[in-house]
């Protein structure tokens, strides 16, 4: 895939400023008419509230910058080894990016806890949190952007005898810079949402801490103002790592959000062995990493500790119960919650595509708020909605909705413009458009939004269930940290890993059928 | 070392028994037998599909052949592929997007480990038509010039063997005329090796001093034809009977290879 060298002719466009101003509009009027009603603060509320702890605000503001930065720096460093290791080894693509997917699927609510007992006091948790958040994002288009470039490019380079490093120098390198970028600006707000996650598992400053004491509080004007700094340093972080991608490239950044399924899969066993790989080495690295660092058996639990807590202790049943149910609660809220998410996210895109005016607006607020850290979002949405089922599904399908609506915009856009011109040749109207091109052009991007939608859906529900509900996993991660409950907690973060990449591994087979017919040159290339 | 004096002056190919089928049984070039005098322009025309492009590939070392070898000045083509002695120009223009057009040529001679030669680079740009667009980038320009800007960068590092595949597919009529005029006269003038892939029998005519025309898939060759007029061509050389002949004579060929393949692709 080449990313496309067009740039539009620049020209002011006022649709995105358009979009905030009726974002902001209808936030205020909506305000004022639930006053009293100890939900919504609107935004005048929001800014007096600013300006009168402007110090408080910009002190906690600083520290999670600060854990942010390193965090965004160490994780992007690690990408950038893992997506050359797999570009030097070729064979060893498949486990580095199961190892990788494996990982980024550990739920944030409990390695936080568990890294707090770790780090102990300091920055350790927050600063390895958001590296955690970020590399993920950024190694999955670095991987697709370093074999991005057409094989003549290549043969170019051999032509004059030159090799791999010369490929690296002069094609791979500059070839996968707009799918760095693409990844980089996907991180920059995700290290934020690590570092606030990081510091709700009791550091002594920063944005996480006046959000969990404003929600104790239950301070609304607080909570929106913290949410309110928290979106806008998201979204400007965003808005810096685009500008900056378009002041070095000369094309586009392409839309990515998950690696395309495996293309060079030989035999029907191939997958199932490099999964029983991936868990090999996983369950390696686990144990090393404790044994290396001589963690304390305690609260460091090793593989077999787990196996124990699940299968062979006394109570392992009685544990296997607890995580079922709290599973059962969870699936109630996540899985409609992702479908909804899905189902709205590609609806309103197709929609749009019917009243091209109101796009760009709504494309540019749903950009934006894309870049929302969730922990700002989640505490609005249980103000809003409550803490029951309706407040988490609205949280889960908000965190789907907006990515799966930004990748099928663009993937509608994909749509080859020959083929279009045959359909206007014959004068067919736009719903036919769409249905025969159009929709068939997105299915790639809406897949590999749903795929991403897995570990997103889950860190959504999750915090939701820990900072609001009580119920499900999230809860029972959260409680069994309390209670130093280390058994349990250990037991929880393998299935739920476990489970988001069986759900993630199960779109990708869907996938890949679906795309088959739709989108063979993806799947055979 | 004998290889070595061959390849840095203008170096003979050779193709002794040589073949190519791709995975899954496709035979593309059936054992071949061929000599290429060094410092002669050779061109190749033969019907779509039929292995003149996998043939170029093969000599320039970019494919391994399945059986048989190929010998550039008497040594395999990892030796001149070693020494940078090689260029070719791909059907596809394969211009790096982020660079300009001089910075792509300027990129031809960092990969063939030659110092920068701004002069060159601006003369190659003024031979191929691009005064102008030296800082353009390949978005901006139309097929034709992208593939100008691929011709000058190909022969920028002077190589001694210059490969090119269908290089003047997208260029205009006139500036194709004008390119045939100039670069057989720049070839002589550095006793270049080149070796030309073209669906245009005029075209090859007129920049070859020798044509083999091919059969369809797997390739063979059916005609070994020589070109036997002065260089440079006289004005108006392609509307004289002489040229016609040799046109006439190549089409010939071609659609006896194609009449002849009839019967085995029935099979």
């Amino acid at each position: 895939m080449i990313p496309t060298a067009k740039r539009p002719v620049s020209r002011p466009d006022y649709t995105g400023l358009l979009g905030v101003a009726a974002v902001l509009l209808v936030w205020e009027l909506a305000g004022r008419a639930l006053a009293g009603a100890y939900i919504l603060a609107t935004p005048l509320d929001v800014l007096a509230h600013i300006l009168q702890n402007a110090g408080l605000i910009g002190r906690a503001l600083r520290e999670t910058l600060g854990n942010a930065a390193i965090g965004f720096a160490a994780g992007n460093a690690v990408a950038i080894l893992l997506a050359s290791a797999a570009l030097a080894w070729p064979r060893s693509e498949p486990v580095v990016s199961g190892l990788a997917l494996l990982v980024f699927c550990l739920p944030l609510v409990a390695t936080g806890p568990i890294l707090r007992v770790l780090y102990g006091p300091g920055n350790g948790p927050q600063i390895t949190l958001a590296a955690l958040a970020v590399y993920y994002t950024t190694f999955v288009p670095l991987l697709v952007g370093l074999r991005a470039a057409p094989a003549v490019w290549f043969d170019l380079v051999r032509s004059y005898g030159r090799g791999r490093i010369a490929e690296l120098r002069f094609v791979r390198a500059r070839a996968s810079l707009p799918y760095l970028f693409a990844g980089l600006q996907i991180a920059a707000p995700a290290a934020f949402l690590g570092a606030m996650v990081g510091e709700f598992t009791g550091a002594e400053r920063g944005m996480g801490v006046l959000t969990i004491r404003a929600m104790r509080a239950l301070d609304v004007s607080a909570i929106w103002a913290l949410a309110s700094v928290a979106a806008a340093v998201s979204i400007l972080a965003y808005a810096a790592v685009g500008l900056l991608a378009r002041l070095t490239l000369t094309e586009s950044p392409p839309v990515i959000l998950a690696p395309p399924p495996q293309p060079r899969l030989t035999g029907r066993h191939v997958p199932f062995g490099n999964a029983a790989l991936v868990l090999l080495f996983a369950l390696l690295i686990w144990w090393g990493a404790m044994e290396a660092f001589h963690l304390s058996a305690f609260f460091a639990k090793r593989p077999v500790d787990v196996w124990q807590a699940l299968v062979t202790a006394p109570d392992a049943a009685e544990t296997r119960v607890r995580l079922a149910v709290a599973l059962g609660e969870t699936s109630v809220f996540l899985l409609p919650g992702v479908a909804a998410g899905l189902a709205l996210g590609a609806g309103l895109a197709i929609a749009l595509m019917l009243a091209p005016a109101l796009g760009a607006g709504a494309t540019f607020v749903a950009v934006a708020l894309r870049s929302v850290p969730i922990v700002a979002t989640a505490p609005l949405v249980v103000l809003a909605f409550g803490r029951g089922a309706v407040g988490t599904i609205t949280l889960v399908a908000v965190m789907v909705f907006f990515p799966t609506f930004v990748a099928c915009r663009h993937g509608l856009r994909q749509a080859p413009g020959q083929v279009l011109d045959v359909f206007d040749s014959y004068a067919a109207g736009p719903v036919l458009r769409l249905w025969h091109v159009q929709i068939p052009a997105m299915l790639p991007a809406f897949f590999a939004a749903a795929r991403m939608s897995v570990p997103a859906s889950v860190l959504a529900v999750t915090v939701v269930e820990w900072l609001a509900t009580g119920r499900g996993i999230g809860s029972l991660m959260a409680l069994s940290a309390s209670l130093s409950d280390y058994d349990l907690l250990w037991s929880s973060v393998v299935i739920v890993a476990l489970l988001s990449v069986l759900g993630y591994a199960g779109i990708g087979v869907m996938e890949r059928r679906i795309l088959a017919v739709y989108a063979a040159e993806q799947v055979t290339r | 070392m004998g290889s070595e004096a061959d390849i840095t002056e203008s170096p003979g190919i050779q193709c002794i028994g040589l073949s190519k089928a791709f995975p899954g049984g496709v035979e593309v070039i059936r054992p071949l037998d061929l000599t290429l005098e060094g410092g002669r322009t050779t061109a190749l025309v033969g019907p779509s599909g039929c292995g003149k492009s996998t043939l170029l590939r093969l000599i320039a070392g970019l494919e391994a052949p399945s059986a048989g070898e190929v010998l550039i000045g008497g040594a395999p083509p990892a030796e001149i592929l070693r020494k940078a002695g090689l260029s070719m120009a791909f059907q596809d223009h394969s211009l790096l997007p982020w660079r300009t057009v001089r910075g792509n040529i300027e990129l031809a001679l960092k990969l063939a480990r030659k110092p920068a030669d701004p002069r060159a680079v601006r003369d190659l740009v003024r031979l191929v038509g691009l005064d102008g667009f030296a800082e353009t980038r390949p978005g901006a320009l139309s097929g034709g010039m992208r593939q100008r800007a691929a011709i000058a960068r190909a022969m920028v590092t002077e190589p001694r063997l210059l490969l090119l595949d269908e290089p003047f597919g997208a260029v205009d009529e006139m500036t194709r005329r004008q390119l045939a005029d100039d670069l057989p006269r720049i070839w002589e003038q550095r006793r270049t090796t080149t070796l030309l892939v073209t669906h245009s029998i005029p075209e090859a005519v007129l920049l070859a001093d020798r044509i083999l025309v091919l059969s369809p898939r797997p390739a063979r060759i059916v005609a070994d034809l020589a070109v036997p007029l002065p260089h440079p061509h006289a004005p108006g050389v392609a509307a004289t009977p002489e040229f016609n002949a040799i046109v006439q004579a190549v089409s010939a060929a071609l659609a006896r290879g194609m009449a002849a393949a009839k019967p085995l692709a029935a099979q």
